[in-house]
């Protein structure tokens, strides 16, 4: 599909449940990634959603944002250390001491914050964007605003052409966007930012004036296409989840799966 | 509510879109600026729009529960600057939003300063609280790039902004306002004596009783029907009258401006409804007023295709983009089961010739199915109707010929067809054609009639049919409008074309000038193991006169992109004069080669065209004088030079000029070398005419002339060369008139991808290339 949405079209168990199901679990996923900060038990998190990803044929997609997974992972193996401590000394520095716990916690983070990634990516690889929508507003987004969601994620890609057509004009007639003072780099966005926002609020009255024209109209209810039904593998889907968050919960409560540091 | 739907949508993108500033600091972008400006624009809107544009950015990969912390944090930012506007006490300037004294500018400080607070608070604290990234690593980081971004962008987008967006009326409260108007009702048709004031949701016994009634009259019918936009002083429709039978096809014609478009707005009701002005005159579509109901009600009997078929496409698969207009059938008995609908989808898609592409994304169809796709898009709702508004503007060859056999499918199937259209070889195809000139019919007949008078035509500011031209001068009474009828003229009346090919002037160019541009053995990729261009040879020389010809994705503008260095070559190099592209900077290449892009609004940036144009000749950092200079030379190089339109806002002239505009910005540097990427797009007859002569004068006066186009009637008439490429590969090269021989073989045309123009193919009959119209009517003798 297009280059700029996670979503890759295709046929697995996963595309075919459904969103509202997918979204329940992604929340349930998140849930258990905040509950944790012990590193193995998140490493298993992630290696389990690792293992949806591929029967989800959506590697290509990790590939896609492993830069970022990468950088987050790093930046946060070396931020956290310095803002939590532990008792066990990993490394001193005169007064300055290196835990082990902030060490393992900084990793964990990391993880955290990589397995969180990774189930958004997921859910998104497998959605598309008029099921996710839907599936908000069934969740009980109200309608106009889940309209406008899934409009403006249709006008992305058109816009993201426009901009770079923008800046090719620009450049060719000589302004040049490298060097310079932050000061002097700001200004040299106006020529750049003037015709993307009025090619914008153009398109925007077009737009406005052919959907009114296909009938989209204020005391118009939405008459679904797209038909939601829960099925058997949604009620399993859901029930494992359910179990897993429960027990999840059960553990962390029972004092599992953290990592000890003061703030 | 379309309306505020399309405006969250617009102030969402640009949002999170946008180019690091600094490298390594990802958050300092320049769309950060957009959300204060929104917010004191469009209000309350402007908070949804940077809050949601934050969460479809984190839907691009980055999706967490610190989304829902993005998304509180930038519905403050964006909600806060227009709540503390005029409510700081002492501090507020009591002004509109707008930068013109200090007290406004302190009041704009101080708001920024709230708002950049308020922002990167909810979003540290949250990111925080989710044990995420720490506070004091992310809330400096957002409150610094947030206030960096609006107290040095914003302001001058403000100033460009405010005084059009008022003027457009997508102002908060003048929304706000129609809206209430709506929602009062009637209360703006009531207002106008000449629109009965008929309740917005007829009773079906009333429709009938009206479609009854309708049945005496025309399908179609126009009163007197007067339109002027408001702030406009000049009427836009001034007493049209005309009629249209059901199941007839009418095309409408006439120069820009002369009301084609107005005419199609008002065909569904968006004139007055959507557009405002004052509008008089009665025009009614199958025994309903126009005026009567709200445009979403007119749905069902007219479909609207508006020119620019990128805005009208709402989806991320063509099912859905079908199933849109269905999931809002009005009038409640209508309502389709979804497997009513999944019928009708298909069904539709088989007629305009896509089924099978059910889930692909609109945006990766060629241009020709996209505009297909729109036209299914209204089909589907089955309207009595169907409007185009020169559907045909932005396609290549390919596309049109897909185009025009869907619209001769449907007028086959009895639907009545209203087409604004510049073309006459499409136009000839319907049964009546309509000439508008300052808003109303000047001529209405048979296509044929109006096209075996070429003088007429072209009194109307069209363009004639080139094979009538050529047979004008015969006193012929009845002219050919198709190359097979003028084969059957010419035999009728014992016509041939004489040998005169051979005293032709050669127009080619005159070898051994030095070459000003080397493309060697060039191959170009966007995405890595994709060429776009393989193997590329080509050279230049000083003050030739090329066209660049070619089916869409063959590669033209990829091959112009290398020329001034918008792209590097993968493995070869480019020269332009001697030197290598990758060591001039693109700056120092856009003095030596201009590049005017295709849509001119593209570029279009400042408040008066003497500023637009001068922005090119400051980059180049020329004393102000010269640069004036330059400026006045360019403008008058254009034909708008003068005491009056240097001093007009760029964005109030009509498309001809403003294309002119970004031709004199490229000239005013002074460049060897100008790139033309379809310069005639979407103009008419004469400005069509006025920009090749422009183009014919500058080539005249030294230019080297690079032309990307699809009309090859131009390129016969005014190119000395032609370059013909297909699939990343230049496939032929040589004097036009050699080129069109190739072309003009049957086998080896199929093989190029392209037809010649009519009358060359005319010609050919006789085994002679003619290029033009006053080639073929010397050539063309009695026996």
């Amino acid at each position: 599909m297009n280059q700029f949405f996670l979503y890759l079209d295709g046929r697995t168990w996963l595309h075919r449940l459904d969103p509202r199901t997918k979204f329940l679990s992604l929340l349930g996923l998140f849930l258990i990634a905040l509950l944790f900060s012990d590193p193995r038990y998140l490493g298993i998190a992630t290696m389990v959603v690792l293992a949806l990803t591929a029967s989800a044929g959506a590697l290509a997609n990790l590939r896609k944002m492993s830069l970022l997974l990468v950088l987050l992972f790093v930046y946060c193996i070396a931020i956290w250390p310095f803002f939590v401590t532990g008792r066990t000394a990993f490394v001193s520095l005169g007064t300055y001491m290196l835990t082990t716990e902030a060490v393992e916690y900084g990793f964990a983070m990391g993880l955290r914050l990589d397995l969180i990634l990774l189930c958004g990516i997921l859910l998104l690889s497998t959605t598309t964007i008029e099921e996710f929508t839907l599936a908000l507003q069934r969740l009980g987004l109200p309608a106009p605003m889940g309209f406008a969601l899934s409009l403006a994620f249709r006008w992305v890609p058109s816009l993201i052409s426009s901009a770079g057509r923008i800046v090719q004009a620009q450049r060719s007639r000589g302004l040049d966007l490298a060097g310079g003072s932050l000061f002097t780099r700001v200004r040299r966005y106006v020529p750049l930012i003037v015709p993307l926002i009025s090619h914008t609020l153009r398109q925007t009255r077009l737009l406005a004036m052919a959907l009114e024209s296909k009938g989209f109209g204020p005391e118009v209810r939405r008459h679904g296409y797209l038909e939601l039904r829960l099925r058997f593998p949604d009620y399993a889907a859901l029930a494992v989840m359910v179990t897993v968050v429960g027990l999840s919960v059960w553990v962390r409560v029972a004092g599992h799966g953290v990592v000890e540091v003061v703030f | 509510m379309a309306q505020i739907a399309a405006v969250y949508a617009a102030i969402l993108i640009p949002f999170k879109m946008g180019i690091p500033l600094v490298p390594g600091y990802a958050e300092l972008r320049p769309a950060n600026a957009f959300p204060i400006v929104a917010s004191l624009l469009f209000g309350p809107v402007a908070a949804w729009g940077s809050g949601f544009g934050n969460l479809i950015g984190d839907c691009f990969g980055t999706l967490s529960p610190g989304s829902v912390f993005g998304f509180l944090g930038n519905f403050c930012y964006g909600y806060l600057p227009y709540l503390l506007w005029g409510r700081l006490g002492p501090l507020s300037s009591g002004r509109e939003p707008e930068l013109r004294s200090w007290r406004q500018a302190v009041e704009f400080v101080v708001i920024c300063f709230a708002a950049s607070l308020a922002c990167a608070l909810v979003i540290g604290f949250g990111v925080d609280l989710l044990g995420l990234i720490p506070f004091w690593i992310l809330t400096p980081a957002i409150l610094f790039n947030n206030l960096v971004m609006a107290i040095l962008l914003a302001p001058p987008l403000l100033l460009f902004l405010h005084p059009r967006v008022k003027r457009w009326g997508l102002r908060y409260e003048d929304i706000r306002s129609s809206m209430r108007q709506e929602a009062r009702g009637e209360g703006r048709e009531d207002e106008d004596p000449l629109t009965p004031g008929l309740a917005p949701l007829a009773t079906p016994r009333q429709a009938i009783t009206r479609q009854h009634a309708g049945t005496a009259e025309p399908f179609l019918a126009a009163r007197s029907v007067s339109f002027t936009y408001a702030g406009s002083a000049n009427p836009a429709l001034n007493g049209l009258t005309f009629t249209v039978n059901r199941g007839e096809s009418v095309a409408v014609m006439g120069r820009s401006g002369a009301g084609k478009s107005t005419l199609c707005y008002a065909l569904n009701g968006l004139i007055p409804h959507h557009i405002a002005g004052h509008l008089s005159g009665k025009l009614t579509v199958d025994g309903h007023e126009t005026t009567s109901r709200p445009v979403w009600q007119q749905a069902g009997s007219v479909g609207l295709v508006f020119q620019d078929f990128e805005a009208q496409l709402v989806s991320t698969n063509l099912e859905m983009e079908l199933a849109f207009p269905l999931e809002h059938l009005s009038s409640l008995g209508d309502q389709l089961t979804p497997a009513e609908m999944r019928e009708r989808i298909h069904r539709t898609l088989t007629l305009v010739g896509l089924s099978g592409l059910e889930r692909r994304d609109p945006l990766s169809l060629s241009g020709g199915q996209r505009q297909r796709l729109v036209i299914a898009t209204t089909l589907i709702r089955e309207p009595a109707l169907l409007a185009l508004d020169e559907p045909m503007t932005d396609l290549d060859p390919h596309g049109r010929r897909s185009l025009a056999s869907l619209l001769a499918t449907l007028k086959a199937a009895g639907h009545t067809l209203v087409t604004a259209e510049h073309d006459p070889e499409e136009a000839a195809s319907a049964d009546r054609l309509c000439v508008l000139e300052h808003g109303r019919v000047a001529w209405e007949g048979a296509p044929r009639a109006l096209f075996s008078q070429p003088d007429l035509a072209e009194q109307f500011g069209l363009h004639s049919l080139p094979l009538a031209r050529c047979f004008a001068g015969l006193g012929l009474t009845d002219l050919p409008l198709t190359v097979e009828e003028g084969w059957q003229l010419a035999v009728e009346h014992g016509l041939v074309v004489s040998a005169a090919e051979a005293g032709q002037p050669a127009r080619e160019f005159p070898s051994g000038r030095p070459a000003i541009i080397e493309v060697q053995r060039v191959s170009f990729e966007y995405q890595r193991g994709t060429p776009a261009l393989s193997d590329v040879e080509l050279t230049i020389g000083d003050g030739e006169f090329v066209a660049i010809i070619g089916q869409n994705g063959s590669g033209k503008s990829t091959l112009a992109g290398l020329l001034n260095g918008l792209h590097m070559p993968t493995r070869g190099r480019v020269l332009v004069r001697g030197q290598d592209t990758k060591k001039l900077g693109a700056g120092q290449l856009a003095t030596t080669v201009g590049y005017v892009f295709q849509n001119p609004d593209h570029q279009i940036f400042a408040e008066t065209v003497e500023k637009e144009v001068s922005f090119g000749v400051q980059n180049l950092g020329l004393p102000p004088e010269e640069c004036e200079k330059r400026v006045a030379a360019a403008l008058d190089a254009v034909g708008l030079g003068g005491q009056e339109v240097p001093h007009q806002d760029p964005f109030s002239l009509p498309k001809g000029d403003r294309q002119r505009v970004a031709v004199a910005s490229v000239l005013a540097t002074r460049p060897r070398i100008l790139i033309f990427d379809e310069p005639t797009t979407g103009l008419d007859a004469t400005e069509t005419q006025r920009m090749m002569r422009m183009l014919h004068r500058l080539n005249q006066e030294g230019h080297t002339i690079i032309m990307i186009t699809h009309a090859l009637s131009l390129v016969a008439a005014y190119a000395q060369r032609c370059v013909v490429m297909r699939e990343g590969q230049i496939v032929a090269d040589g004097p036009t008139r050699t080129v069109f021989r190739t072309m003009a073989d049957p086998e080896q045309s199929a093989a190029l991808g392209l037809e010649v123009p009519p009358i060359t193919r005319f010609a050919a009959r006789w085994g002679q290339i003619l290029l033009t119209v006053e080639e073929v009517g010397a050539a063309l003798r009695r026996k």
